[in-house]
Order: C-alpha cells, then structure tokens, then sequence
C-alpha cells in the first residue's frame, strides 16, 4: 500500500519523523480476534445516507454519507465473523430521558441541551441501525463515554471468550473507535482498525486518526486485508453464546 | 472435587445445617481452569512477625501477624509454588505499595488504624524469605485490598493469555476475598487453595472461605491443586 489516506494531511517533516521514529510498523494480528463494531446507531448515521450538512440538522452528530458507505464493509465483516463463530460486539450509547447522565458529554457542545432526536418511527438515536442489527449470538455493550471499556464488562466479556485482539469497525474514527483502541491497546489486545469500516464527521480528523492509531496503537488495514485475513482463522473456536430466546430483528437486506 | 465433596472444607465444623440446605444450589464441581496463573496475596513478613503463635498474643506488638495461622501455610505453600514452577504457569505475587509519593493519606487496604513507628519495620512489605520471587516472575505493587484495583494486573494476564487464577496468601476476609470476587467479576475462573490461605482468626477465615467457595471462587484441598499441576508439568515433559 503506497498511498495512504493521511498522507496528503502530512507535512514533508512529519513523514520524515515517523520513519526515522520507527514508527508504524506492523505488528502481529493475534489468533483469537472479536470483531467489535463501535456506535453504528441512528444518532452517528442518520436513518439514510445524507449529504451531511442536511443530515446533522436533525441528527446532530451524524457522519453522513460516510457512515452509509461503511455499512456494506460492516455487513460483509459481520456475516464473515459469525460463519466463523468469531465474536461480533457491538456498542451503543445509553442515557436516561432526563439526560442527566450525559455529564462531561455536556461541556463541549452548543447543542447538547437539545432534546433527545427520535426517528421517524419513535426508535432512539442508540438503536443500531437495521442494516447491521445485532444477531442473536452476538453481544452489545451499552455504555455512556468514548472507550467501549469505560464502565462497561467489556473486558471481562473478552477474558471470558478468551480473545486475544480485536477487530475494530464503527465511528467516530477520532471518538469512541480510538477511545475503545486506546484502552485495548492498555490492557494488551492486540488491535487491526479496519480503514474502510470506520467512519468520522470530519474528514481530516478521520484521516489523521487512522494516521496516529496506525504509528503508534493498532494495524490500520483495508477491509480486503482484513477478510483474507479472517479467512484463514479456524472454525469455531469460540464458547459463544447460544442466543436461544434472543429476540431478534431481522437484518434489512 | 466431585459435588458429594462440595463441603468437605475447613469451615464444615461451624456452619449449621439450615445454612447448607439454603446454600445447596451452590453445589457443584469444583476444578482449576484453563491457562491458570498462581496468585500470591500479600506473603509479606509482616504477616508473620513473633513467629508460631495465636494472633491474639500479639496484638501489641504486631497488630497485622497472622502468627500460627500463616506460619501453619508455609509448608503447602512452598508446595504449591514448587508445583507452580515445575508446571511453567506464571507466578504473581502482590505487596503493598510504601513507595514514597505513592498515593494521598486515608488510601489503605483496610480501614484499620496505622501502626505506631515502633510497630513498623523497613522490611515489612517485602515478600517472606520462604517464597521469595524468582527472575521472570511479577510483583504488583498495590494501594487497596484487591490485586486488581488500579494495578496493571489485567493487561499483564491479557499478555500472557491466562484464563484463570489459582489463588492463595492472606488476609482470607481482606486482599484474598476481594481479589476472588474481582477475578470472578474479570471473566476469570478462580480456584482458591485451602491449606495455604490465612487470616488472623478462624472464624472469620472459615466463613469467608464458606461465602467464596459458594459464590466466586473454587476452594480446593492443596493435594487436588498440586496434582492437576504435576499432571499438567508431567504432559509438558511427554511433549518434550
């Protein structure tokens, strides 16, 4: 891969430094991946691709049409991981109607007095997007800051299936998917960011996030790599749960 | 130990039978779990200060010996560290944590009161001679009761691919059980080895051996622990 996204954000000295640094080398994958989608929700990715600037009107912290470009990554990814019986977690916000919880959320937005957006057919902005729904083996962690580690069972969900990385998808690429990678990368998962699978609302921060995540935290692969990559894991390895009595929405195809 | 074997522990002879009936839903197999790390709680000398004898007679001079009961594990625990090493599974001990700028006052294991200048020695907190840490293994330094709490401690087992701990040391009521019910809370499967965990009365010893047993942890006999280790050390040496 000779071009990468961030490169033309790079002045000439910064790709001088991360070379001579040694930075941004690749590191191994690991054997026992989950694949982990951050926040694919209504309120990050509007009820359909809009051009941004109209979407965040209503939604005011919606991607845009970059969030409806991931979705058939995140879909292929998804169907792979649960053929394999590898781990797919989700995460998605959570808040009380009152909105008391949203805390430090609160301190860095015009608009966050707001009153909470609904979708058109009275869903919450949380609520994962159809097209990706969760399965009913699949596990979602509700959590209320950036990292789907910070006051969730994250963790102890991964030492339980015994994984030793994941295989981070969802938005914002600057937000929650570097938070959650951060963490991980604490706590020694080893980390692949799919390029391709995660989305932001602004495009320099998306660019330079992979940029810094990939020098210094995780792999950053487009989602082909990632695919062959999932394609050699062997089947089954995982103690997942069964989902019996999961209710469970059907994907829209 | 098969289910019929739930209560055969230490605590049998001071808990009443209307308890066991209302804990029977507890019982089950008991077993070590996969990739097993050896977790020593607390094996500082200051557990063991004035030597053999009952707690209470030295409640002046070393209010935190655990006196006869500790000096009692020394036996099975070397055991079991031996078994441990022999076995090639990490061993990890835990210390509190006296660096100098370490932490604000009021931050303890225990709410007890701090002991007088003439109660403290500069060795206090360094691990017991009998079981002092080999190269490679990991001491976690820690400011609260469980070996979990704001340590590095997970990241390091994530590393090393540990799925479960076999734990010991002391104090059972204090470090130990807050370290089982972590370990439990951390996706983690525990095994707690009976002969060579302490406290410094009996009672309290034998009733939260009791509440872990039933709740988070596998309280196991230090024979049973120490022979899945030798079988596990004796399949190593077939593979080699």
């Amino acid at each position: 891969m000779t071009e990468r996204i961030w490169d033309k954000f790079l002045t000439e000295r910064d790709k001088t430094v991360l070379s001579a640094g040694g930075f941004g080398a690749l590191a191994d994958w690991g054997n026992r991946p989950a694949l982990i989608v951050i926040d694919v929700n209504y309120a990050f990715c509007d009820e359909e691709p809009k051009p941004i600037l109209e979407s965040i009107k209503k939604w005011r912290t919606s991607c845009g049409e970059d969030a409806w470009q991931a979705m058939p990554v995140l879909q292929k990814l998804i169907g792979i991981c649960r053929d394999k019986g590898i781990p797919v977690i989700y995460t998605t916000g959570t808040r009380r109607a009152d909105n008391w919880d949203s805390g430090s959320w609160s301190w860095k937005s015009k608009r966050s007095s707001e009153a909470p957006v609904l979708k058109s057919d009275g869903r919450d902005g949380n609520e994962i997007v159809d097209e990706i729904a969760p399965g009913p083996r699949d596990l979602v962690v509700l959590k209320q800051k950036p990292s789907g580690f910070a006051g969730t069972p994250l963790a102890s969900y991964l030492q339980l299936l015994g994984c030793d990385s994941l295989i981070v998808t969802g938005t914002t690429t600057s937000g929650c998917v570097r938070a959650t990678v951060l963490d991980a990368f604490s706590l020694n998962f080893r980390c692949t960011v799919v390029e391709d699978g995660c989305f932001d609302r602004t495009q320099a921060s998306h660019a330079i996030n992979l940029f810094d995540m990939h020098a210094k935290y995780a792999n950053v692969r487009p989602s082909d790599e990632v695919i062959d990559h999932l394609n050699i894991l062997p089947q089954g390895m995982f103690d997942l749960p069964s989902g019996q009595g999961m209710s469970t929405r059907v994907a829209a195809e | 130990m098969t289910p019929d074997r739930f209560e055969d522990h230490v605590w049998a002879d001071v808990v009443p039978k209307d308890l066991i009936q209302i804990y029977a839903p507890y019982q089950r197999e008991t077993f070590v779990g996969p990739k097993p790390a050896l977790i020593l709680i607390d094996l500082y000398n200051l557990a063991y200060r004035g030597g053999p004898v009952p707690p209470v007679t030295l409640q002046d001079q070393f209010p935190s010996s655990c006196g006869i009961h500790a000096h009692n594990a020394i036996e099975p625990t070397q055991r079991l560290i031996a078994s441990a090493r022999a076995a090639g599974i990490p061993v990890i001990y835990c210390t509190s944590d006296q660096r100098p700028f370490a932490a604000p006052r009021g931050v303890g294991a225990t709410r007890r009161k701090k002991p007088s200048a003439a109660q403290r020695f500069p060795d206090d907190f360094e691990i017991w001679a009998d079981f002092a840490p080999h190269d490679g293994d990991v001491v976690i330094r820690k400011q609260r009761a469980s070996i979990f709490q704001g340590t590095p401690l997970i990241s390091h087992l994530n590393l090393l691919g540990v799925q479960s701990l076999i734990v010991c040391g002391e104090s059972t009521s204090g470090c130990v059980r807050a370290s089982c019910v972590d370990g439990y809370s951390n996706g983690l499967h525990v095994s707690l080895v009976e002969e060579c965990t302490f406290d410094r009365h009996e009672l309290v010893h034998k009733m939260n051996l009791f509440d872990l047993h039933h709740k988070y942890a596998d309280v196991m006999h230090i024979d049973e622990v120490v022979a899945h280790l030798d079988s596990a050390s004796a399949e190593k040496v077939a593979a080699e």
